[in-house]
């Protein structure tokens, strides 16, 4: 094989990691008492919401957001989603999870819940609730295989579209004190000639990085 | 041709013909139903224990629960869902933390048989579990529900309470996850959210407030007797 030829087939592999589609993205934030000097040695939990039918707060986005946070203040502690509802199971599961900050309250009188809570020094809860749909798809892909090799031929596009909204409680104050609502779109492409070239838009992950920053902006004293 | 041959475990040796048998086998036991052993691991309950020495049986029915589901056409596969081992881990992992003692009977609670001497055994029923995976329902999620039935009896059979509960589990589509893998994490689900049901309900349901009263109201007069007696 020639090396002009070697270079041609390797192209598109090495070139994958480089080509991503176009996503846009909308933020909004509504904040209140904003600790402006960190949240110090206490924690911070954050938590899907799956009480809906239809869809579920997927838990990788809930683990991106958290990496997001921690990666970039790393004095800012936050509780994994699982440790924290199996340390408090059965009352964060979907269908016993406080839905108001007023619900906390009630959690709270019994005693081994609050005695919980308190070790894990819990200062802020935050509920994320969304999901990240396929809007549409079109196109067509053959691929065949051989005696002489294998291959693909044809061209694929899709959309994607992630919602996600995160409400923060302060444990504190039994209070709800803010709300940021992120969502993304992009459109994701497949041209295939004998390799097929994914061109992926990285929609879940710049919804993660939106609501990352947000809450980022409003737990560290760094940002 | 011995050249051929492979040598396998034991001294067996395989020849192509055995090869090529085996790969047909493997082939065939792809059509067959997708099969799935539910495995997970569920928490102890974190909650004040009731004041109650509380019996379990786990009759055969319940130990060894499987749901099975035929195909109903050449494009769908069968199911089976087994789920008697993850149900007794659960249950024996949620009691203990619920109540003061649990204690596992060693025979079915009837007139006449001998068992430890506890305040009440539950029997729990898994009366039906039904399941939806993406190519039923054009929803992205995998579903699991159940309809359990109790019997809370007194040692010697008695029947003191009976009610129905449903569990619901469900979970999402995920890259690279093959269906017996979605459907397991949505029995794990479904399990939990039994436990938590059970958990926070069990003293509502109005036959065991009734049982729970009776007991409130017997045990003080007894002490009282006792006091007044010589």
């Amino acid at each position: 094989m020639s090396m002009m030829r070697r270079a041609l087939l390797l192209a598109p592999l090495v070139s994958l990691p480089l080509l991503t589609g176009c996503v846009t993205a909308t933020v909004d934030e509504m904040v209140f008492n904003e600790p402006v000097e960190g949240i110090g040695d206490a924690s911070v939990v954050i938590l899907g919401r799956r009480h809906a039918s239809d869809y579920e707060t997927e838990p990788d986005f809930i683990e991106c957001v958290g990496d997001h946070i921690s990666s970039r203040d790393n004095s800012i502690e936050v509780i994994d989603e699982l440790d924290f509802i199996n340390a408090l199971y059965p009352w964060f599961e979907p269908r016993t999870a406080p839905l108001y900050p007023e619900d906390l309250e009630k959690l709270l009188q019994q005693p081994p819940v609050a005695q919980r809570l308190a070790e894990l020094r819990t200062q802020y809860m935050i509920w994320i609730d969304g999901s990240t749909i396929r809007t549409d798809s079109a196109g067509s892909m053959t691929c065949g295989i051989g005696p002489g090799g294998a291959g693909c031929f044809g061209f694929g596009t899709w959309g994607n579209d992630s919602d996600y909204e995160a409400t923060i409680w302060d444990f504190t104050n039994r209070a709800e004190v803010g709300r940021i609502n992120a969502s993304a779109s992009g459109q994701s492409y497949m041209p295939a000639v004998v390799v097929p070239i994914p061109i992926i838009a990285p929609v879940q992950g710049t919804a993660c990085d939106s609501v990352g920053d947000q809450l980022l902006q409003f737990l560290s004293s760094e940002y | 041709m011995s050249g051929s041959m492979i040598s396998g475990p034991e001294g067996r040796r395989f020849t192509p013909w055995r090869a090529l048998l085996l790969a047909v086998f493997a082939l065939l036991s792809a059509c067959g139903p997708s099969e799935v052993a539910v495995q997970g691991q569920f928490p102890a309950p974190l909650m004040q224990k009731l004041p109650l020495s509380l019996g379990v049986w786990y009759d055969e029915g319940f130990r060894t629960h499987e749901f099975f589901d035929e195909a109903k056409g050449r494009a769908e596969s069968g199911w089976i869902v087994k789920t008697g081992d993850a149900q007794v881990q659960m249950w024996d992992t949620l009691l203990p933390g619920m109540f003061r003692e649990l204690t596992h009977m060693k025979a079915k609670p009837e007139p006449g048989q001998m068992n430890q001497a506890v305040d009440a055994v539950l029997i729990p029923h898994v009366d039906e579990l039904q399941y939806a995976i993406p190519t039923h329902t054009n929803v992205k999620v995998y579903e699991i529900w159940m309809r359990y039935r109790f019997e809370l009896v007194s040692p010697g059979g008695k029947p003191l309470a009976e009610w129905t509960m449903t569990a619901y589990g469900k979970t999402p589509t995920a890259f690279l996850q093959s269906d017996e893998a979605a459907v397991n994490l949505a029995a794990v689900v479904a399990l939990r959210d039994a436990g938590a049901n059970f958990a926070t309900n069990f003293t509502r349901v109005p036959q065991v407030q009734d049982w729970l009263a009776q007991r409130r109201n017997t045990a003080p007069r007894v002490a009282g007797n006792q006091e007044v007696e010589p």
